[in-house]
């Protein structure tokens, strides 16, 4: 069984390699030069308040550059793609293109039962597309490795702006991966005995997939562990004025912040700067901290500590590995008892 | 001898039509069984049931004594030819026979081996390029190699040509007396299955009408053509399958067990496919009342 399934899954499995193959001499030829210039700059060698503005001035260079932003995105998007992809193009088929064919009358009249068929093809393909996008994950993230310090230490440019705990990195970083595969392949398997037709399966998968990935980091993450919250003084260099929201955690590095708000010592929300306060922010005075405290005015802040990154990502994982577990015994179940 | 097939009361539906109802039949041991009836008469759900590739919603079938796909044995105990013979298309010849190989440990490398040789099928060619009668012929040699001790066909020949057709029996044959087999094999086309059966079981609207072995049916069955009169006067022990009248004559089609000795008949012998027929004309005839069904007889 094991040689039938490599024997049908070969040209997508070569597909995948060389694919794979192609990303890593990209990532190879183009990470090596990444590296050279972050030990180059001057965050090797700054203190204190310094770091941010070395960092800044590293990403703003990066940025300005014609191939770092473009494998930076491509990384990305092959990442967030990789699943879909062979949710929709291994997955999909898997079961579907037997039953289009008619082909399973044939594999499942030879000398073993169908749930040791299935079992051997989920088991290797799925193995294969988690092993493929954690691979593409992997090779990324060193590749990415300077970037990432540098936002950490508080750079940010239009692009590369997102920290570890923003919705496209957390997503394509760690081992969220695996469980978006896994997700995504047994999605599309599914879907596939279901429809029982390989192309509208495809778009079925694809359709979920996309909601479940743009759900995920929306909806349902913000909420996987219960947030902490914490009322504090408003600082000016962390405060987006026209809003008055909070951009960063005060005393809290690394943290990932989900919502802020200021409120007046009443406790009522504010959106705007309070008149009184409007003449401390303009040209020549830039910051509105001060008079803001003496208003009374302070800031809410839901966010989730920089500690729990390992614990959310576990939890993601699990929960996109348990509804993989999930489709695929729905999977056996169908094909036990199939009904033409 | 012992049942190869034995279902009680089995029916299977989709959705809500029942393809198959209250089917009950044995299939004896030993014989080329032809299983024949109308399109639409519940024969490939009933060899689909049989495979187990179907699980039937009501009613018992044993296969060889146990439950169909129950398990490795007892899939290794029945082959398998589907209608129209699905092969994969990209795999070659070496490739389904490797994947015979793998997959059943009764297999005769051997015996796949003399059969692509025999039929000239290029080991190298991929699957979805032979024709109809060898993609046929690959998905038998598949099916027989693994050696089983029943091998069910579903419309074996309906999609050949008739020299494709002659061959594959031909074929068949051959393979049935190399391994002693039973086999059930289900045409809807008599002249098909009377050069090869032995034994014949004719389904209409699932049920059986008439199950026998060949030669038996035919000595059982007589053409009789006399005067126009009222059937009903026939003696007993004659029953009546199928009557035609004209203004003065009536032609009938009886079975009976012992000789008919009215001197008003004119007894003649009856062909495979009269009988068949007439068994056929008899069920629709019978179903047209509750739901009227196109029925299909090819020659």
């Amino acid at each position: 069984m094991i040689w039938l399934t490599w024997r049908q899954f070969r040209v997508q499995a070569l597909t995948a390699a060389a694919a794979l193959a192609a990303f890593a001499i990209l990532l190879a030829a183009t990470g090596p030069h990444l590296a050279g210039r972050y030990a180059a700059s001057a965050i090797t060698s700054c203190h204190g308040g310094g770091c941010q503005s070395a960092a800044i001035t590293f990403l703003s260079q990066l940025q300005a550059t014609s191939t770092y932003p473009v494998v930076y995105l491509l990384g990305i998007a092959l990442i967030l793609l990789a699943p879909a992809i062979t949710g929709i193009f291994w997955g999909a088929p898997l079961i579907a293109r037997e039953l289009e064919t008619r082909t399973f009358t044939l594999a499942w009249n030879q000398s073993i039962t169908r749930t040791r068929w299935l079992a051997v093809k989920l088991t290797l393909t799925g193995l294969a597309a988690m092993a493929v996008t954690e691979a593409l994950s992997l090779s990324y993230a060193w590749w990415a490795d300077p970037i990432g310090k540098a936002i950490d230490l508080g750079g940010s440019t239009s692009l590369f702006s997102g920290g570890r705990f923003s919705s496209l990195i957390f997503a394509t970083h760690g081992i969220t991966p695996l469980g978006y595969a896994a997700f995504a392949f047994a999605l599309g398997t599914t879907t596939g005995a279901l429809i029982r037709r390989t192309v509208p399966a495809m778009a079925v998968t694809l359709a979920i997939f996309a909601a479940a990935q743009i759900a995920m980091p929306l909806g349902v993450r913000p909420h996987l562990i219960p947030p902490d919250r914490t009322i504090a003084t408003i600082e000016s260099s962390g405060l987006d004025y026209g809003s008055l929201t909070a951009t960063v955690v005060p005393g809290q590095p690394g943290a990932w912040l989900i919502s802020s708000g200021a409120i007046n010592p009443a406790g009522q929300p504010v959106s705007t700067l309070p008149a009184a306060c409007a003449g401390s922010f303009g040209p020549k005075v830039l910051s509105p901290g001060p008079c803001l405290e003496s208003q009374g005015i302070r800031e809410t802040i839901t966010y989730e500590p920089a500690n729990r990154y390992w614990p959310l990502q576990g939890i993601e994982t699990g929960i996109f590995l348990a509804l993989a577990l999930a489709l695929a015994g729905s999977c056996f179940w169908r094909v036990s008892r199939r009904r033409t | 001898m012992s049942a190869v097939i034995e279902t009680g009361g089995l029916g299977k539906r989709y959705r809500r039509q029942w393809a198959l109802t209250d089917c009950t039949l044995s299939v004896p041991a030993g014989h080329v069984v032809g299983l024949v009836g109308p399109n639409g008469a519940g024969k490939t759900t009933l060899l689909s049931l049989a495979t187990g590739l179907l699980a039937p919603d009501a009613g018992t079938i044993e296969v060889l004594g146990g439950t169909p796909a129950a398990g490795p044995a007892q899939l290794a105990r029945v082959g398998f030819l589907a209608q129209d013979a699905p092969v994969y298309a990209g795999l070659s010849v070496a490739d389904h026979l490797k994947l015979g190989a793998r997959l059943n440990p009764g297999w005769d490398a051997g015996l796949a081996r003399d059969r692509v040789d025999r039929l000239d099928l290029d080991p190298g060619q991929k699957a979805g390029t032979l024709s109809g009668g060898q993609r046929a012929q690959l998905a038998l040699t598949l099916a027989v190699a693994k050696h089983p001790e029943l091998l069910l066909l579903d419309e074996p020949v309906a999609s050949l040509d008739p020299l494709a057709r002659r061959e594959f029996l031909a074929d068949l044959m051959e393979a049935v007396a190399e391994q002693e087999l039973s086999v059930v094999l289900s045409s809807h086309l008599v002249a098909d299955l009377e050069r090869v059966c032995d034994y014949l079981i004719v389904l209409v609207g699932s049920r059986v009408r008439v199950a026998g072995p060949v030669e038996e049916l035919l000595a059982a069955h007589h053409l009789l053509s006399g005067p126009r009169r009222d059937p009903a006067t026939l003696p007993d022990g004659l029953e009546v399958i199928s009557a035609s009248h004209t203004d003065v004559q009536t032609t009938l089609l009886v079975r009976t067990s012992g000789p008919v000795l009215d001197p008003a008949w004119t007894v003649s012998g009856v062909g495979l496919e009269d009988l068949v027929l007439a068994y056929m004309s008899q069920g629709a005839g019978r179903r047209r009342r509750d739901s009227p069904r196109h029925l299909e007889v090819q020659k």
